[in-house]
């Protein structure tokens, strides 16, 4: 383990591409110019150290190989992290969930846990990862178009629906994002219609050249529920501030990594269906809040192909939020995981992993048009 | 090989992580409630309205969940039965269906802790506990009070209150009698409960579930159940994991029916929708908690009855009435405008809801 000294030089330390080799390998998939290489002992020894004493000083794994900088920065993170989960669980405790603080309260826990789990993934991911160098070659601008057709299997002992057929179109002009999508049960008459509209401030349009997915986004969105057989339906709107912070500005091992942070409120108006009676809606609000930790995919996969795992505070959709057996449940939102993997440039698939009360998954058909310059033959 | 192993580990872990269906276990557990047998005696309680504490050759000990409970014995070899029942009301009594006649009290006569000697022969005897007026329609007032928890040590305030109320004739509970539903814990609620003049009908909440499994219902009985008063129905629910069993909902049905014609008042720990919707101290899915609500506004629900949020609300849910009141003393919402409390209801078999009233513990005090 270095002493001290300069931050040392690897593989996954050189410098990030320029646009013109970015432009000159954005036809094809990437083949990394530092391939990935054999995890050494060195790497092996700090992917331990990452783990213990990792799992309480996160960054122990980045300090084992030297990398001080970034081991601070995840050490920094781990502490601004338990700092928000103890104000906001402190804040939860000392007011006896005050319905004025709760929704900060609840949000900065969240936050903070998320800030928690993401340095410690992030101290493994940097240690573990060969051939992060690949990533500077992956152009990460979104695509103009992309659409998606699947199914998706949700598991709610509560309703008869289980099976959906899941469809959405992505476009974007610019900074400007469009997204209706639909969820219908093919066993129930229940269907979902969501749009979103938002506006990116900070990252990436198609076309652009970039090798960093950093976005913030304000997103726009309407939702629409009908739960016929239950005589309920729920139409709402909410605003949401969409984050993607990529995790190479605190060192170069972190490569390819990358956070998501989605913060925003939802209100929503409940109405009734009951023969012969007037029942009066109800009015339902909700806080926003998501975290998540992906890396970009590289090697066979081709460019926008990344992997997640997320918590999802939202308490309105399919999966909804936490059970347990325990003391605690109902104010936790889901857990999922999300893989997207091309195969071409334009073809792709989504696997789509949920656990809030219910059990929620699927896989869907990505096509996507207008990342690069298209092939001459569709793949 | 390895590959299939790792799936099984990683299905094994996400299925210790989350679960669709967390109350299942105790409201599979609610159909054993009321029964008990031993060698000489088995014991059954309609509708599990009562827990059996104790069952030995000369004891049967119950803990009542509701004002009135039929009691099915069947008696193999003739015993001297001492017939302990605790959480009646003062005024309850045991008649023999059989005989029709009522059996004479041993002790406790106005008091919610009674016990009968009874000298039975073997065959099938049929009692029925009930309070004087008890199946009429008629007027009269319950009180609500919830989320005890840590303030265990100074309930007795609120209990004081409680029985300075003129013609109460019990209290609801929505759950939340103790910190952790440790045993020692229920024992104590149990105990501190001997001071109040009027019988305490409960369901549990979250605070409940810290044992597992829950030992609730060995001492309050069931979590999910039905009983009716003066030609009022009341329909208890075991929401404290933020949701409603399957198998809960499908007894709900019917005891939706039961009350259709009759005023109903529904009670459970969790609601379903917080009024303060980005805290969420309600069921984990909206979709479950409309799908719930739109259920029982169908079945003509006069009004719903919530703990958990340790202060008072009163709103509308499905266009039902609806009162949270979490003001047993656990650490109250610093920014609600009620501490300690409990909500005093009137109500007419006729009539509906006639009135509420927050009644403050520690501006009483004062």
């Amino acid at each position: 383990m270095p002493a001290s000294g300069a931050e040392p030089a690897s593989h996954t330390d050189a410098p990030l591409h320029t646009e013109t080799e970015l432009a000159a390998s954005s036809v094809a998939n990437p083949t990394p110019a530092s391939p990935a290489k054999p995890l050494t002992r060195d790497r092996r020894v700090a992917a331990g150290v990452a783990v213990v004493p990792g799992l309480a000083l996160h960054g122990s794994g980045h300090y084992a190989l030297g990398h001080k900088k970034t081991a601070l920065a995840l050490l920094i993170g781990e502490g601004v992290g338990l700092a928000l989960v103890l104000g906001g669980y402190g804040t939860l405790r000392a007011t006896g969930n005050s319905r004025y603080l709760a929704g900060p309260a609840v949000a900065a826990t969240v936050f903070g846990a998320g800030l928690v789990l993401a340095s410690f993934g992030a101290d493994l991911y940097g240690t573990l990862s060969t051939d992060g160098g690949a990533v500077d070659l992956i152009s990460r601008a979104p695509p103009r178009l992309e659409s998606e057709l699947g199914y998706r299997y949700v598991a709610d002992p509560h309703f008869s629906y289980g099976h959906f057929v899941v469809e959405r179109v992505t476009l974007r002009q610019g900074y400007f994002r469009l997204e209706p999508s639909a969820w219908f049960a093919t066993n129930s008459s229940n269907v979902q219609y969501r749009v979103e509209a938002a506006y990116r401030f900070i990252g990436l349009a198609p076309g652009q050249i970039g090798s960093r997915d950093d976005h913030v986004e304000l997103v726009l969105g309407g939702l629409h529920q009908r739960y016929l057989p239950e005589h309920f339906q729920r139409s709402g709107l909410e605003v949401a501030l969409d984050t993607r912070f990529d995790l190479s500005h605190l060192g170069a091992t972190l490569r390819g990594s990358f956070v998501d942070l989605a913060l925003g409120y939802g209100v929503a108006k409940l109405t009734y269906d009951l023969q012969g009676l007037n029942v009066p809606a109800d009015t339902d609000d909700l806080l926003l809040a998501k975290l998540g930790l992906g890396v970009a995919l590289r090697g066979r996969a081709a460019r926008g192909s990344e992997a997640r795992v997320y918590y999802d505070h939202r308490h309105d959709d399919y999966a909804a939020g936490f059970l347990t057996p325990g003391r605690i449940s109902g104010v936790f939102g889901k857990f999922g995981a999300d893989l997207r993997w091309f195969f071409t440039p334009r073809l792709g698939v989504l696997v789509d992993a949920r656990v809030g009360s219910t059990w929620l998954g699927g896989l869907s058909l990505l096509l996507r048009e207008g990342t690069v310059a298209a092939p001459k033959a569709w793949p | 090989m390895i590959r299939r192993a790792n799936g099984v580990a990683w299905l094994s872990l996400l299925s210790a992580l989350g679960c669709t269906r967390p109350a299942e276990e105790r409201t599979l557990k609610d159909l054993q409630v009321g029964h008990a047998q031993s060698a000489a005696l088995e014991v059954q309680v309609a509708s599990g309205l009562a827990a059996v504490r104790d069952l030995t050759h000369e004891r049967l000990a119950l803990w009542l969940s509701a004002p009135s409970a039929d009691i099915s014995l069947v008696v193999h070899e003739a015993v001297q039965l001492e017939l302990r029942v605790e959480n009646t009301m003062a005024s309850a009594e045991l008649s023999d269906l059989d005989s029709g006649q009522t059996l004479p009290v041993s002790s406790g006569a106005a008091s919610t802790k009674k016990t009968w000697e009874l000298a039975l022969t073997a065959g099938a005897r049929h009692l029925r506990l009930s309070a004087p007026g008890a199946a009429g329609n008629g007027h009269f007032r319950f009180a609500l009070m919830s989320d005890v928890q840590e303030a265990i040590d100074r309930v007795q305030d609120v209990y004081r209150v409680i029985n300075a109320q003129a013609d109460l004739d019990f209290l609801l509970g929505a759950g939340d009698l103790t910190e952790e539903g440790e045993v020692d814990e229920l024992q104590r609620f149990q105990q501190e409960l001997a001071t109040l003049a009027v019988p305490y009908y409960t369901t549990l909440g979250n605070h409940e579930l810290g044992e597992r499994p829950p030992a609730y219902q060995q001492w309050f009985g069931r979590a999910n159940f039905q009983f009716a008063h003066r030609g009022v129905y009341f329909t208890l629910l075991d929401s404290a994991s933020a949701t409603i069993d399957p198998l809960a909902l499908e007894w709900l049905d019917g005891w939706l029916a039961n009350a259709r014609d009759s005023v109903h008042v529904i009670a459970m720990h969790i609601p379903p929708l917080d009024p303060v919707g980005t805290r969420n101290a309600a069921f984990a899915s909206r979709a479950e908690a409309a799908a719930l609500l739109a259920k029982l506004a169908e079945g003509g629900v006069d009004l719903t009855l919530y703990g958990h949020i340790h202060s008072h609300y009163s709103f509308q849910n499905a266009g039902i009435p609806a009162v949270i009141s979490g003001g047993g003393g656990a650490t109250p919402e610093r920014a609600g405008d009620v501490g300690r409390h409990f909500v005093v209801f009137d109500v007419d078999a006729t009539r509906g809801i006639v009135g509420s009233e927050v009644v403050r513990v520690d501006d009483s005090e004062r």
